[in-house]
């Protein structure tokens, strides 16, 4: 006698059940099809995008930048033309040092500039970096679109933003003179261009060596910025900690700074699991509505399994297992699907004009994401198969027979 | 005895309180046709399912091949329904998914004993013993309703139960095929010593069995 459920006959009564309702069959596998791949799509567009705006915004740039407090808060009157510096440049230091959180720091002295080539003069502004420094904060040179890199920065030449270098009609080893608030100006070669994707700073900013700059600004070893990158981006309570010890500085952080693109990748992010889960649950009424239709129909024979010694569990098997063949092959297929459409969208062309990062639709090929789905197309079309089996095990022979 | 029934009552509820089966006593010993006939409403059916075991909304015990059905659980209850009871309806309830042979060897294939080999070879042998053995591949839908008749007894009786249910098995077919099924029952019994609690409205058929037992309001008429 076969004493569990799950056995042979069982899966035979299954299988030849759903093999002699084919169309009824196929269906349903579709509708789990569907779900779970444009479930897969979704996730995989919409995390693309997310990830591909984190890289650009976030990852690039500092998560914290720490800066002396401007002049109209104070109601000082500058002392020397040009960038205010950071005072207490060695306590800050040393806290940065000591704070777990900080993953790496970075001086900087910014100052604002006007650019001049052979056709144009604009308005811009010079980030003096430390290239080692900087290195080691975020990956500078995968902003790079031509020219040599960040770390080859010396006494005599500069790296531009994109859209700065097309309005002022330059390219690499093309010169440009700038010129400092405090009048002094000198002449450098353009030996790189870079492109964070973002106008507001393709459009003005330059990058050169901290100590040609310094030079030039008499400020010897001053600093104007420090930028922070942080272990845990979410982790802000450095700020506080800093504006504590120091009157002197305000810190901006990219929270702050990027208001709309977190909001927007909170937004997308409800919005994917909201869509994508509706249609699971489609897929899933799809089923339940199936079985329920096909254990209406089947009632009889339900019926008559049982007089000939077929238990209420044979009966939920027999009926659960159609629905996990359903619920398996259809996300299995899904897979497949689900991968084709992401390769399709990940091959568009996307047309950003600067936007020079992407050249076509960001998807993100994440393992998980098919792993997810998958399991959520099987657990859904369980779970919707398992109230009509289990309805068709309380299937009551002698009414049923009976009854006609 | 393979069968023995003592005090069996039972009550409908609905719409008042009415007593179908008034203080049942009966047994059934191996080999036997026995026809229970009765006006309609008078718990011929009520009780064939109660001693079936399908309806265990009763007072009173039920024992067959020794076992106090009353104090198996649901599970066990199927179990040995597989085992020692084979059912045959008034119409055929054969599933329609299932070509003639597999509607057949279904109830070996739950007992589990023997293999797919060896059930197939029981089931064509029961074919055989039809006289249906060339239809063992169609699809049921195509048969006959005698033929339909037919291949309910051969599933009723692949596991070769201790006893077998039918009712009105003949309530739905023309009079030559009621006789055929009729005397295949007969036949079962005397020659594969099988035993048979039947319920029938046929004069000629009552007659013609081993024992008849009239059923009024309820109550047996021995």
């Amino acid at each position: 006698m076969s004493k569990y459920p799950f056995n042979k006959t069982n899966l035979y009564i299954a299988l030849q059940y759903l093999t002699t309702r084919k169309k009824q069959t196929i269906l349903a596998i579709i509708g789990v099809l569907l779900g779970v791949a444009t479930f897969i799509v979704m996730i995989n567009f919409m995390t693309g995008v997310n990830n591909f705006l984190d890289d650009a915004v976030f990852k690039g740039n500092p998560d914290i930048v720490i800066k002396p407090i401007s002049h109209q808060k104070t109601n000082k009157l500058p002392f020397s033309i040009g960038p205010t510096t950071i005072e207490n440049l060695e306590e800050i230091s040393n806290e940065l040092e000591a704070n777990e959180n900080v993953r790496a720091f970075a001086n900087q002295t910014i100052s604002p500039a006007i650019l001049t080539s052979n056709y144009q003069q604009l308005p811009g502004s010079v980030n003096g970096i430390f290239p080692l420094e900087e290195m080691h904060m975020v990956d500078l040179n995968k902003r790079l679109i031509a020219g040599t890199g960040f770390s080859e920065l010396s006494q005599n030449n500069i790296i531009i933003g994109i859209s700065l270098a097309k309005r002022l009609g330059v390219s690499v080893k093309d010169t440009v003179t700038i010129i400092l608030p405090n009048g002094k100006s000198t002449s450098l070669f353009v030996s790189g261009i870079f492109s964070f994707g973002i106008t507001t700073i393709d459009n003005v900013r330059t990058y050169m060596s901290a100590k040609t700059l310094q030079n030039l600004l008499g400020l010897s070893k001053n600093i104007t910025h420090i930028n922070v990158k942080l272990k845990d981006r979410n982790n802000l309570d450095l700020k506080s900690l800093l504006l504590q010890q120091s009157k002197e500085i305000e810190i901006e952080d990219w929270k702050e700074n990027n208001k709309t693109i977190v909001i927007g990748n909170k937004v997308r992010d409800i919005l994917t699991w909201s869509v994508s889960l509706a249609l699971l649950l489609v897929a899933g009424f799809g089923i339940y509505n199936i079985q329920n239709s096909a254990v209406f129909e089947k009632r009889k024979d339900i019926a008559v399994l049982k007089t000939i010694g077929y238990s209420s569990s044979d009966i939920i098997f027999i009926f659960l297992v159609q629905a996990l063949i359903i619920g398996v092959l259809g996300a299995f297929l899904a897979l497949g699907l689900g991968y084709l459409i992401s390769f399709i969208i990940s091959i568009t062309p996307l047309d950003t004009s600067d936007f020079i990062i992407v050249k076509t639709y960001p998807v993100n090929f994440n393992k998980a994401h098919f792993i997810l789905g998958f399991s959520f197309g099987v657990l859904t079309t369980v779970l919707s198969g398992y109230f009509p089996s289990r309805k068709a095990s309380k299937v009551d022979p002698v009414t049923i027979i009976r009854g006609v | 005895m393979i069968l023995e029934a003592k005090h069996i009552n039972k009550n409908f509820s609905t719409p008042k309180i009415h007593r179908v089966l008034d203080d049942i006593s009966l047994t059934i010993n191996q080999g036997e046709l026995i026809s229970l006939y009765g006006e309609s409403g008078s718990g011929k059916s009520t009780l064939l399912y109660i001693l079936s075991t399908l309806d265990s909304a009763f007072e009173g015990s039920l024992k067959i091949h020794g076992q106090e059905t009353t104090e198996l659980s649901p599970k066990n209850l199927a179990d040995f329904r597989n085992e020692h009871i084979g059912f045959i309806y008034q119409f055929h309830y054969l599933l329609p998914e299932f070509s003639v042979l597999q509607n057949i060897a279904l109830p070996a294939q739950k007992l589990g004993v023997k293999n797919k080999k060896e059930i197939n070879a029981d089931a064509a042998q029961l074919l055989e013993e039809l006289d249906i053995a060339s239809l063992a591949a169609y699809p049921t839908y195509k048969l006959s309703g005698g033929q339909q008749q037919r291949v309910a007894i051969g599933r009723a009786l692949i596991n070769n139960p201790t006893f077998i249910i039918a009712d009105e098995p003949t309530g739905n077919l023309d009079e030559k095929n009621s006789d055929l099924i009729f005397n295949i029952l007969k036949d079962i019994t005397e020659r594969r010593k099988n035993t048979v609690l039947m319920a029938t409205h046929n004069r000629k058929f009552y007659e013609n069995s081993h024992r008849a037992i009239e059923m009024i309001n309820g109550k047996l008429r021995l």
